[in-house]
């Protein structure tokens, strides 16, 4: 009788790679829920939360079981989503044995981020759009590009030393800033303004927000409560970032400088 | 036009790829965030402030986002989550830290409450969005 353990295992186990990799709440639980039943398991209780998956089957029968799993809020990673959800889709249709699902989701939890290389052209290139769609010129979208792909080297970096998040977008942004400074102080004639912007939007609780609405959307207030206090937190730590390199700029070369 | 089209695409599909987007979807997530910043900057041409155009942008997005996600079948997370950055206040927060530090605290203020009144609108347009009933989504799927 060990197949509703079996069962619920990998059911939380989907649950807990989705929500490791950004899907909201409600996906979670309703992705857990159908495979249950796809696997025929009638009695069962599932609750997500942003960073928690509680869920028991059968316990009325001998062979009750029920599971936790404490999932840290982590980077957002859609192309596992998206495995996932197709994976949970196969499931559900039954076109997919316990032992094929195990080792889809295995697949699925490994699916890796683009090349380095890429990354670092891609949020240059992000960088230097964005720079230029806040108004910024042509050259200022080319100092974006150079600094987004120097900023992208230093998350990177900060995320292999498994630095908090705070520090994360403190140092992020108070990088950028500093770098866009520099070049102006050395007497390129850009708008260090915009050019701030484009490379501040990697940073900038865009997901944290959506997934914020949507939890609340979805009548999940605790975990909207929570994604929300992320980004308000992120917003601020982008702006103390900013804001102290600009004083510390100012305080070096006075108030004419940046006025 | 077709420049801010072009690289509100551009902008946007190159974050989906730092959120590993599969390759196939990447064109659709650009789609979604060109199609956001368009409608915003058609509002904003039409003077209505800075508020109702990313509302009605959002929803415009939102529901791109739910129309491309029943057709291809991916969760509308993949499309929303890279679109919404266009639109996400960005700008607001830079400004507004910047005027603190400069001790303008009116300019600073009003970015901070301009920043607030943005993310409000970006809640309010993906409420809206959400807000229409799925089966209407669901026949896209069917037609394929």
């Amino acid at each position: 009788m060990a197949v509703t353990k079996e069962i619920l295992a990998l059911s939380v186990e989907i649950g807990d790679a989705l929500l490791r990799n950004g899907a909201e709440v409600y996906r979670v639980e309703d992705t857990v829920m159908h495979i249950l039943e796809a696997y025929e398991i009638e009695s069962y209780d599932v609750y997500v939360l942003s960073n928690g998956i509680f869920a028991s089957a059968n316990e009325d029968k001998d062979d009750a079981c029920s599971m936790i799993r404490h999932v840290p809020l982590g980077s957002t990673h859609l192309g596992r989503i998206a495995a996932l959800n197709q994976l949970s889709r196969e499931i559900c249709s039954h076109e997919c044995s316990l032992i094929d699902a195990w080792n889809r989701l295995e697949e699925c939890k490994t699916i890796p981020y683009g090349k380095k290389l890429t990354r670092l052209f891609f949020c240059g290139l992000g960088c230097s759009c964005f720079s230029y769609l806040f108004g910024g010129k042509v050259l200022d979208a080319l100092i974006a590009f150079f600094i987004g792909v120097v900023l992208q080297l230093l998350l990177d970096s900060l995320k292999v030393h498994k630095s908090s998040k705070f520090i994360t977008n403190i140092l992020g942004s108070a990088f950028v800033t500093l770098l866009a400074l520099l070049l102006l102080f050395l007497g390129t004639p850009i708008h260090y303004d915009k050019v701030i912007i484009g490379d501040i939007m990697p940073l900038v609780p865009g997901i944290a927000l959506t997934t914020s609405i949507r939890d609340f959307f979805n009548g999940d207030y605790l975990s909207g409560a929570i994604h929300m206090i992320d980004a308000v937190l992120t917003a601020f730590c982008i702006a103390v970032g900013v804001g102290t390199v600009i004083t510390i700029f100012r305080f070096l070369l006075g108030g004419a400088f940046l006025a | 036009m077709i420049i801010q089209i072009v690289l509100s695409l551009l902008a946007t599909l190159s974050f989906a790829v730092l959120f590993g987007a599969p390759k196939s979807e990447l064109f659709f997530c650009g789609l979604g965030g060109a199609i956001g910043w368009v409608v915003y900057l058609i509002f904003l041409g039409l003077g209505s402030g800075i508020t109702i155009p990313n509302l009605i942008a959002t929803f415009a997005l939102t529901v791109f986002s739910r129309m491309i996600a029943s057709i291809r079948k991916n969760p509308v997370t993949v499309y929303l989550i890279s679109g919404i950055f266009p639109l996400v206040p960005g700008a607001g927060i830079y400004y507004t830290s910047y005027y603190f530090i400069m001790n303008d605290t009116a300019q600073s203020s009003s970015y901070g409450m301009e920043t607030i009144k943005v993310a409000g609108a970006i809640v309010l347009g993906i409420i809206f969005g959400f807000g229409l009933p799925q089966s209407w989504f669901n026949k896209l799927q069917r037609n394929r």
